[in-house]
């Protein structure tokens, strides 16, 4: 994750953006009907496209060193390096192990709600320091110039270098091996929800910052009447980068960590017997995806429901 | 004027970017007295500091020198006790409340009880005729709509002065008369001092009982005219002899100040 790609722009509240609004109107409920209908939709061909891209690649040779239209094909297509769509689904219903009598799937998903439980607690922490961090700098803003270098900086550095050291520390604290992988989840999730809520606190035009003085307003007031609902769009935005953020924490931290649970760790384990079964860790890999798919989801959810009573969808 | 003042300025200066060379002096050594129940208007071309006269009245900037005296205490404390209520060019509603709540916010900052605040905030509306619009939010409503709105707003913890810096500066000229007779008729209704600022003659002579012409460059003030004409004023008004004379008289004193520019 680099530091360019932090700051997702929310929707502009449009109220401010177009001068005249037409006369009294219904927000669009027909045109929402026909979104609900045609996004799944839309989805569900990405899948579709991406998986006859899969066979389809793999239908042009049987082995290493094929070749096509006189290239060489860049990834082997033998079934060891690309097995079948089916081999890979089909797989999540075979046992986990050999003897035993859980499936592959529910082993999987008991190892993703390990994950999720650490990415949702690093996410929750990581967005409460980041929201922390954001009123402060907006409120103090020699803090803002002189932490926020530091706060970059921080993102630059390699996860992987940084994940194996909060892990320890976390052992030597005496906190459990999943209290290390939630800190490196929060780790990630910070950075995005400070620089999107600063955005956002900082968002209220002059016309609206000099009403609530007119009216005798404090900074406290005026942070909870007006910059913390004006920057919601923008803390969600935030949360939306922070959530992808803290589930990969949270599975490269498990790579460090000595938990043997978690999804990180089920894909490391299927790497190692890859050539005993490739398509577990293809399964791993598609379980994990799906779980991050659906955690952000919830949250996509939970933005709809509190801008509900917003303009511009 | 008959009335106790309300307003006092006295001496007030104001110099932005002071002990710079880009050093520009908005307004100069002003004085003004502005009567209990009046309706003032500070008419100008742009630049002459009337929308800045006005923000140090509210308390919004602070003036370099001088003193000023809003309800007998400083502006300051005016604007801490909710002594006026203001209307900015944009409406500044805030989209993530309705409309109903948007008018409650200042009694909300002040403290006042859910019940209370709730009653007062429909009575308020009803002021502005916008009851229906209560549930609404503001994108759902026209540009002269919000603005009525924010009129609400500002008039619903029962301030003693409203100050209007071009509330109507925004709007298309059908709606920005209707709405000057909707101004006239609270005005009329809630005894508010009113000091608007505008750039328009007509506008500023239909409303006000007195109105301050200031010029540029630095900013001062060149007259001041009182508007004899009775009230209540109706669009017929616009028609008479006794309106045209009065704009006349108006734009005389604008063009006659030392200015470049004369206003619209």
């Amino acid at each position: 994750m680099t530091a360019t790609n932090i700051s997702a722009s929310p929707r502009p509240p449009a109220a401010r953006k177009s001068p005249k609004p037409a006369a009294p109107r219904e927000p669009g409920r027909d045109g929402a009907l026909l979104r609900r209908l045609t996004d799944p939709l839309g989805a569900l061909l990405v899948v579709v496209a991406l998986a006859a891209l899969w066979e389809g690649y793999k239908a042009f040779g049987r082995a290493v060193d094929d070749r096509f239209l006189g290239l060489g094909l860049p990834v082997a297509t033998d079934d060891l390096s690309m097995p079948h769509l089916w081999t890979i689904v089909g797989s999540l219903a075979a046992p986990a192990r050999a003897g035993d009598s859980t499936s592959l799937a529910v082993y999987l998903i008991g190892e993703t709600t390990v994950t999720l439980r650490e990415a949702l607690y690093g996410l929750g922490a990581g967005s409460l320091l980041g929201l922390v961090l954001a009123v402060l700098f907006v409120h103090v803003a020699p803090l803002n110039r002189g932490l926020m270098p530091w706060l970059v900086a921080s993102q630059t550095v390699p996860l992987v270098a940084i994940a194996p050291m909060i892990v320890i520390w976390g052992g030597k604290a005496g906190l459990p091996p999943w209290a290390g992988v939630t800190g490196i989840a929060a780790y990630l999730a910070f950075f995005p929800v400070t620089v999107n809520s600063l955005r956002g606190l900082k968002s209220p035009p002059t016309v609206q910052l000099d009403f609530m003085r007119s009216v005798g307003a404090g900074q406290l007031r005026v942070l909870w009447s007006l910059r913390f609902p004006a920057a919601l769009p923008y803390v969600f935005a935030g949360l939306r980068l922070a959530a992808t953020a803290s589930v990969v924490g949270a599975i490269v931290g498990e790579l460090s960590a000595g938990t043997g649970r978690g999804i990180g760790r089920a894909i490391l384990t299927s790497a190692y017997y890859y050539s005993n079964g490739p398509e577990k860790l293809y399964a791993a890999v598609l379980v994990a995806a799906i779980a991050g798919i659906l955690f952000v989801q919830v949250l996509a959810l939970l933005e709809r429901f509190a801008l509900r009573h917003r303009h511009a969808r | 004027m008959a009335e106790p003042a309300i307003i006092s300025v006295r001496g007030v200066d104001k110099v932005f970017n002071g002990g710079s060379d880009r050093a520009v002096t908005a307004l100069q050594d002003i004085d003004l007295t502005i009567g209990r129940g009046e309706f003032i208007s500070l008419l100008g071309p742009s630049g002459c500091g009337k929308s800045t006269l006005l923000r140090v009245m509210a308390d919004l900037t602070a003036p370099t020198g001088g003193t000023v005296t809003v309800n007998g205490k400083t502006p300051g404390a005016a604007r801490a006790a909710r002594d006026y209520g203001m209307v900015f060019q944009q409406a500044g509603l805030f989209e993530w409340r309705s409309v109903l709540r948007n008018v409650e916010l200042p009694l909300q900052v002040a403290g006042a009880k859910k019940d209370v605040h709730r009653a007062k905030a429909l009575e308020m509306l009803e002021l502005v005729r916008l009851s229906e619009f209560a549930g609404h939010y503001p994108w759902q409503l026209s540009g002269g709509m919000q603005q009525r709105v924010a009129i609400a707003r500002a008039l619903s913890a029962d301030p003693e002065i409203l100050f209007m810096d071009e509330p109507l500066g925004a709007l298309d000229e059908m709606n920005r008369e209707r709405l000057q007779g909707e101004l006239l008729r609270i005005w009329g209704d809630t005894r508010t001092t009113v000091v608007f600022v505008t750039h328009s003659i007509s506008e500023a002579v239909f409303l006000s009982s007195r109105v301050v012409v200031m010029s540029a460059r630095p900013g001062r003030i060149a007259a001041s005219i009182d508007v004899d004409l009775p009230y209540p004023r109706t669009a017929e008004t616009r028609t008479t002899p006794e309106f045209f004379e009065k704009v006349t008289e108006v734009r005389k004193a604008l063009h006659g100040a030392p200015s470049e520019q004369a206003a619209a």
